[in-house]
């Protein structure tokens, strides 16, 4: 087995951090790291993997990204909604490499006096994150063939095998 | 994914996803300078099918900077890409 890739360093400012890396999610980093006395709400999304993707099941998924642009597009979400909710803090997190079915791929906590600014910055967050983030899944169905997903506008994708028996032809 | 130096005299180009799935790479050197509005097909002669298969839906950053290429009064349109620079094939994201 070769060494798994090493991870890019996250990203911080004050109140935020963003980070992208190939071990599994802990709910507690994030959440630990917007906790405060001043925050009357802390809202964690998690984001996990699905086993099907229109009624076809998904036997593997995996995520790459440019990393460095990718963190910059993170930070820059992390600070325009930490200024437009009033937030006191907010970590956001994504999974590389290969997600086995069932566990996190994000994690999004955000922190604010009040609850009202927490709910809605942090789903904006992932919608944000969703939209802009140079982050792409990788869905491999079962049976092998594979298909990378596009957010933006809700199509399926390159399908992956299909192409490769193109070329051989 | 560490940074990508390119030999003199030319620039790195980095694919993602559906494109690196087409060019069976994810990244290789070009030579420079060019116009940033030839780049696409620069690449399409490399690898004929993929401006109708997969640019056609990818945004471009040269040097971590989106660029604006498209219409006759894009923003980008007079610029040059130059030797060293990191210029990458942005396909449509999928996170979360």
């Amino acid at each position: 087995m070769s060494a798994p890739p090493s991870d890019p360093l996250p990203l911080t400012a004050p109140g935020i951090t963003v980070s992208l890396t190939h071990s599994p999610l802990n709910p507690l980093t994030p959440l630990t790291f917007v906790k405060s006395p001043k925050a009357g709400a802390v809202v964690l999304f998690a984001g996990t993997t699905r086993d099907s993707f229109d009624a076809r099941p998904v036997a593997t998924l995996a995520y790459e990204s440019y990393a460095p642009l990718a963190l910059t597009t993170l930070l820059s979400i992390a600070t325009a909604l930490k200024a437009k909710h009033g937030l006191l803090g907010v970590a956001i997190v994504h999974r590389l490499g290969e997600v086995p079915v069932g566990e996190e791929s994000i994690l999004i906590a955000v922190s604010a006096p009040h609850r009202q600014a927490a709910w809605r910055a942090g789903e904006e967050a992932l919608e944000e994150t969703k939209r802009r983030a140079e982050i792409w899944k990788l869905e491999r169905f079962v049976g092998g063939e594979g298909v990378w997903r596009a957010n933006r506008d809700g199509v399926m994708g390159v399908k992956v095998e299909e192409r490769k028996e193109e070329r051989g032809a | 994914m560490a940074s990508h130096w390119p030999p003199p005299g030319h620039f790195a180009l980095l694919y993602f996803a559906a494109a690196s799935e087409f060019t069976r790479r994810s990244v290789e050197n070009i030579p420079a300078p060019i116009h940033a509005t030839g780049l696409f097909g620069v690449i399409e002669q490399r690898y004929p099918g993929i401006t109708d298969k997969v640019l056609s839906s990818c945004a471009v950053t040269v040097n971590l900077q989106y660029v604006d290429l498209d219409g006759d009064d894009a923003a980008d349109k007079d610029l040059i890409i130059q030797e060293g620079d990191e210029v990458a094939i942005i396909p449509p994201v999928s996170s979360g």
